[in-house]
């Protein structure tokens, strides 16, 4: 990622103020959707599990929920209420703008390639204090730990959902699923949430990414963050604007031609 | 104020002549599916030689444990012991009928109500007890064999029969951290500190308690999901809280690339 350092200052005030859309209007509604579900479920799904037998949930927290809601049913009642709402909503955003959002998605920003493979063997070491002076490959869009998460993130919220249904309509289903319902939902809800503490770090606290955060409400990150932390994407971005410059000139051109014809 | 109340029942053994009058005053309260019943009159068969022949019948219910296996094992606390009255009871609004009490109980008092797929037992008629009623099927006991009261309570007939009684019996459950401490005394018969059925309809021999049993998914979550969940969130934890620190120990500027 040296590849930014030696940008002149002219070039490097440019870039800073120049903006790039890196979300769109449903990426961000649905990421603030998922936040308000995730801030309500998590807290509420705790306090459910009692069992003394798991030692997950400290006593006072199951009893603070139990009364703030009137008893065990009623908890259990909200819990799966907002649930079944937050699974709704994202299945019928994702089905919706399926071909139009999901498809290129899935197929531009989630795999994986060399350069990910790469990153994930160097960054690391790295954070453990190794090859300090080693150069990272460029990224995508997203860089491979978040595309990795992303397939953590997309399993958990597939069994969490799937999991959710069958212990919501309990008449429906027979006990053995019931039971193999539960193991999947919260190993799914603690896979997520062990990278949530890291996504929020990053996306919220740390320096460096400041601007990721912005843009989960612009929509816009600035071309120098573009340039030092996804360069591949920044290229990418670099050439659909010649390409739509080129369009205009092509499209000025044309209709000088045909004032000139007159 | 007066002490906790301790519900529990006395059971006169040499009173109990098998009529199962109680299994349907039960089922009628209780709106028991025809499948199943919440209260169990088990035959221990014919004993000793003749001419001296013995039978014995032991009414059997729920226990109302002060220590029960299955409350433990309940992930959400849908079913509990309820602290003012000592009674093992299930919410069936919260319980989404997965059965893992169902194998947890020793005494085999539960079982799985597969049309509201939720699990049912005997609340001792809460419903009953809490307007002054015995419960139905103490209400409607012939011979008087089966006997309900507050155990705390010296005056109630439960604890009357209990201090007259020539021999007492509790099916007590004690196996490594288990020690249910039964909340049913059987009175005036020798069943011993478990009861072999000799089941008449299925033909078996079944002994009671029986050791909890404990499914895979329950004890999966136990012994390597646990772990493994408190490990992943605390390193994760642990990274964002080294890199906080550092960035709060180093400082930031607005203009940081």
């Amino acid at each position: 990622m040296t590849g930014h350092k030696n940008i002149p200052l002219e070039e490097r005030r440019r870039l800073r103020e120049k903006k790039y859309k890196k979300h769109n209007l449903a990426n961000i509604l649905t990421h603030w959707f998922n936040v308000g579900s995730w801030l309500l479920l998590l807290p509420t799904g705790i306090a459910i599990l009692s069992s003394p037998r798991l030692g997950l949930s400290p006593q006072w927290m199951q009893d603070m929920f139990r009364n703030l809601f009137g008893g065990t049913a009623n908890l259990i009642r909200f819990h799966y209420s907002i649930g079944l709402t937050w699974t709704f909503v994202l299945s019928f955003n994702i089905l919706v703008g399926f071909r139009r959002y999901f498809v290129p998605f899935a197929a531009h920003r989630m795999l994986l390639d060399k350069d990910d493979i790469e990153w994930l063997k160097v960054k690391p070491l790295q954070m453990l204090g190794f090859f300090k002076d080693k150069q990272l490959p460029p990224q995508d869009a997203y860089n491979a730990g978040q595309k990795l998460y992303m397939y953590v993130v997309i399993l958990g919220t597939v069994g969490i959902m799937f999991s959710g249904i069958i212990m919501t309509f309990n008449k429906v289903f027979p006990p053995i699923l019931k039971q193999i319902a539960q193991p999947i939902h919260w190993l799914s809800v603690f896979a997520i949430v062990a990278g949530v503490i890291i996504h929020f770090y990053m996306g919220a606290v740390f320096p460096e990414e400041k601007e990721a955060f912005f843009s989960m409400f612009s929509g816009k990150v600035s071309a120098w963050y573009a340039r030092a932390h996804h360069e591949k994407w920044y290229w990418e971005k670099v050439k659909e604007e010649l390409e739509w410059e080129e369009e205009v000139e092509k499209e000025v051109k044309h209709t000088e031609e045909i004032a000139a014809a007159d | 104020m007066a002490a906790k109340k301790r519900y529990g029942f006395v059971i006169d053994l040499a009173r109990c002549i098998d009529c199962r009058a109680c299994l349907v005053a039960c089922s009628v309260e209780n709106n028991v599916p025809m499948n199943h019943t919440r209260i169990w009159v088990h035959d221990l068969g014919v004993q000793g030689e003749f001419p001296a022949l013995t039978r014995t019948f032991v009414p059997w219910n729920c226990m109302h444990c002060e220590h029960p296996p299955c409350t433990e094992v309940c992930v959400s606390g849908a079913t509990y012991k309820n602290e003012e009255n000592g009674l093992v009871l299930v919410d069936q609004e919260a319980c989404i009928g997965c059965g893992f009490c169902v194998d947890a109980c020793p005494y085999d008092v539960r079982y799985l109500d597969e049309k509201r797929g939720v699990v049912d037992k005997c609340n001792a008629c809460l419903q009953r007890v809490e307007v002054g009623l015995m419960p139905a099927c103490v209400a409607t006991c012939v011979g008087s064999s089966r006997l309900f009261g507050d155990l705390n309570d010296p005056a109630s007939e439960a604890t009357r029969a209990l201090k007259d009684a020539r021999v007492i019996h509790r099916v007590d459950y004690e196996k490594g951290d288990h020690d249910t401490d039964p909340n049913i005394y059987f009175i005036n018969g020798n069943i011993g500190e478990s009861i072999k059925i000799a089941h008449p309809v299925m033909m078996d021999e079944t002994s009671l308690p029986r050791d909890p049993q404990y499914t895979l998914s329950m004890e999966g979550w136990k012994k390597i999901l646990v772990p493994a969940i408190a490990a992943g969130i605390g390193a994760s934890f642990l990274v964002q809280a080294i890199y906080f620190t550092k960035q709060l120990v180093v400082g930031e500027k607005e203009f940081d690339e």
